[in-house]
């Protein structure tokens, strides 16, 4: 391959069968991976489990734009109601948490969203406009016809042969080194 | 079937339909007697306790006609149970609403504007009271009983034809019943919309008929739904336990019934605290009133144990229940989620309990010329054995019908996508 680009991102592998890609990445997991994935023209039930993918920790920041964005709302409405500007409105008091509630939910869901939003762009390491993947030959195929696992070298475990042998061991079909 | 053992459940109806005639019973007993005695109290229970059950099943009627209409593939294992309850909901409102509101005694007793001779707070007769005669085109005696018949009808009807095809698919395998099941949900959705709207306009804004919200529809369908979703969590929760979903129930079926108790926590509080804001912001005395004897003692002007009352219902009925399900693994370890469906039964008891019982009797010592009926009375575990009452009524009737009939829609052409979904 290139000689300029030494660097191995990984091994690729393809399968044929929704059931060959399935049962090779519960061994995958077994095998105790971190750092690699599969890819599948359609969402296949169960990969999860089968990849041994944790739960997304978006929510997490999900809820902390929530939080975030109530406190928001009751400063932004007390300092306006209450403190810059005091003026009674409708014979309310300055402030309570009653009359400025739909600003206070209001806030609650933008920011909640906001943390959903950029939470995923942070998570997911978004934006990136390449990937070594990407130069594979017959990468379109996964989103057709083919399904694939790939085996990133950054995981401690990586090692070129016997990450290839591993593959092979587990009914890949087209073994490919990816390099970056 | 009947005979395999997860099964056997089936043969307490007899022990729940002894329950149920026994506390009704008591508790009709009770009714009767107060208002012999001129109190109303007694009869409060019975409402309390039928509409308590009325709620639950238009809730899983709901369910089931919405599931039904929009072809929910995770339904069918749990929808056949909502199916084998809901021909209880006629049976409890014949049973509890019907003979209150057909007795004229019991009718005077709980309803006031049906009696032209009670006195209202500052001594005015109700046959007197501008407000009411504006109103008599719907608060009029005639029309409001042909009203409750027609939910026995339009909830009957709807339960049967709901039921029959179902069963009958059971046995003649025929897919033509799903789309006629989907007709029958798109009428029904509308019709026991508005059903379950007037049932709530009738049944519990009426009892302080000077009051109006026309959000009030909305927030019994809320409670319903919230009502009917954690009923069923208990039930299936029980059913997996050495019922028949043993071994079929999944954490996916946990976790979508929780997603739906989360959404509709939400949007109770939301409709709830709209009919607050808009009456709060609005500030008429005709609306606030209702909040007022809610939360003040009228002869202190201090905080009243309505106002407690009240605190439950944010912090223990929307609070805990919405923060608990925010929670991935609160929706599906199934011990955590029956700990929550069972905080949203007692939430909506205590809904029920706010929305119905304080009442402002015509007092002309105080200086408002009214007092305001207590929570904390004896007549709250009365309350509690007319939920037992109707409940074991309720519960005669869904054994029964789970012996005679499948238990799983074994021929529902989205059974197998319903035993297997998955998140």
């Amino acid at each position: 391959m290139n000689e300029r680009n030494e660097r191995i991102h990984g091994v690729a592998c393809t399968f044929r069968k929704v059931s060959d890609v399935f049962h090779a990445a519960e061994k995958v997991r077994d095998a105790g991976w971190k750092n690699w994935d599969v890819h599948t023209p359609f969402p296949i039930h169960g990969m999860d489990q089968a990849m041994g993918l944790p739960r997304s920790p978006v929510p997490r920041l999900t809820l902390l734009g929530g939080v975030t964005g109530f406190i928001t709302g009751c400063l932004l409405t007390w300092y306006m109601n209450s403190y810059d500007y005091p003026l009674i409105v409708g014979g309310k008091p300055y402030w309570s948490v009653i009359f400025p509630f739909p600003v206070l939910y209001e806030c609650t869901i933008l920011f909640a969203a906001f943390g959903t939003f950029f939470g995923q762009f942070i998570f997911n390491r978004l934006p990136r406009h390449n990937h070594p993947l990407f130069d594979l030959p017959n990468f379109a195929r996964v989103s057709d016809d083919t399904f694939m696992i790939v085996l990133e070298a950054r995981d401690p475990q990586f090692h070129l042969d016997e990450s290839r042998n591993f593959l092979q061991s587990l009914g890949g079909q087209e073994i490919t080194v990816i390099r970056d | 079937m009947s005979s395999s053992s997860p099964h056997a459940l089936t043969a307490h109806w007899k022990k729940f339909l002894a329950l149920g005639v026994v506390a009704l019973a008591v508790v009709w007993v009770f009714a009767c007697v107060g208002v012999a005695h001129h109190e109303n109290r007694q009869a409060l229970s019975v409402l309390v306790g039928s509409l308590f059950w009325i709620s639950i099943l238009i809730g899983m009627l709901l369910l089931t006609m919405i599931t039904r209409l929009f072809d929910a593939g995770w339904a069918p294992l749990i929808r056949r149970n909502w199916e084998l309850l809901i021909i209880a909901l006629p049976v409890v409102i014949l049973l509890g609403v019907v003979p209150l509101a057909f007795s004229t005694d019991f009718r005077h007793a709980l309803w006031d504007w049906t009696n032209a001779e009670h006195l209202l707070p500052g001594g005015h007769a109700v046959g007197h009271d501008p407000i009411l005669q504006a109103k008599s085109w719907f608060l009029n005696e005639k029309f409001f009983l042909i009203r409750i018949a027609l939910y026995v009808l339009v909830f009957g009807v709807l339960a049967i034809l709901l039921r029959r095809w179902s069963f009958a698919q059971d046995t003649d395998r025929t897919a033509g019943h799903t789309h006629r099941l989907h007709a029958v949900s798109a009428v029904g959705i509308p019709l026991s919309a508005v059903a379950l709207t007037m049932l709530a306009f009738d049944c519990l804004m009426a009892l302080s008929y000077h009051w109006f919200s026309t959000m009030y529809g909305v927030w019994f369908f809320a409670l319903s739904i919230r009502l009917a979703l954690a009923v069923t969590v208990i039930l299936t929760y029980k059913l997996s336990n050495g019922g028949w979903l043993d071994g079929l129930l999944n954490q996916a079926h946990r976790h979508v019934l929780g997603c739906l108790m989360l959404a509709f926590t939400v949007f109770w509080a939301y409709i709830s605290f709209s009919q607050y804001f808009l009456i709060y912001t609005a500030n008429i005395p005709e609306e606030t009133f209702w909040y007022n004897i809610r939360e003040i003692d009228a002869a202190t002007g201090l905080k009243s144990e309505w106002w407690g009352v009240s605190m439950y219902l944010i912090f223990g009925f929307f609070l805990l229940p919405f923060l608990s399900l925010l929670f991935y693994r609160t929706k599906i370890v199934a011990g955590r989620l029956l700990t929550v469906a069972w905080i949203i039964v007692i939430g909506g008891l205590v809904d029920l309990w706010f929305n119905a019982l304080p009442r402002q009797v015509y007092d002309k010592s105080t200086p408002e010329g009214f007092v305001v009926t207590p929570f904390l009375t004896p007549s709250l575990f009365l309350d509690l054995a007319a939920i037992l009452g109707f409940g074991g009524i309720v519960f005669a009737i869904y054994l029964r019908g789970a012996a005679k009939h499948e238990t799983i829609p074994v021929h529902d052409p989205r059974i197998l996508e319903s035993i297997n979904y998955h998140e």
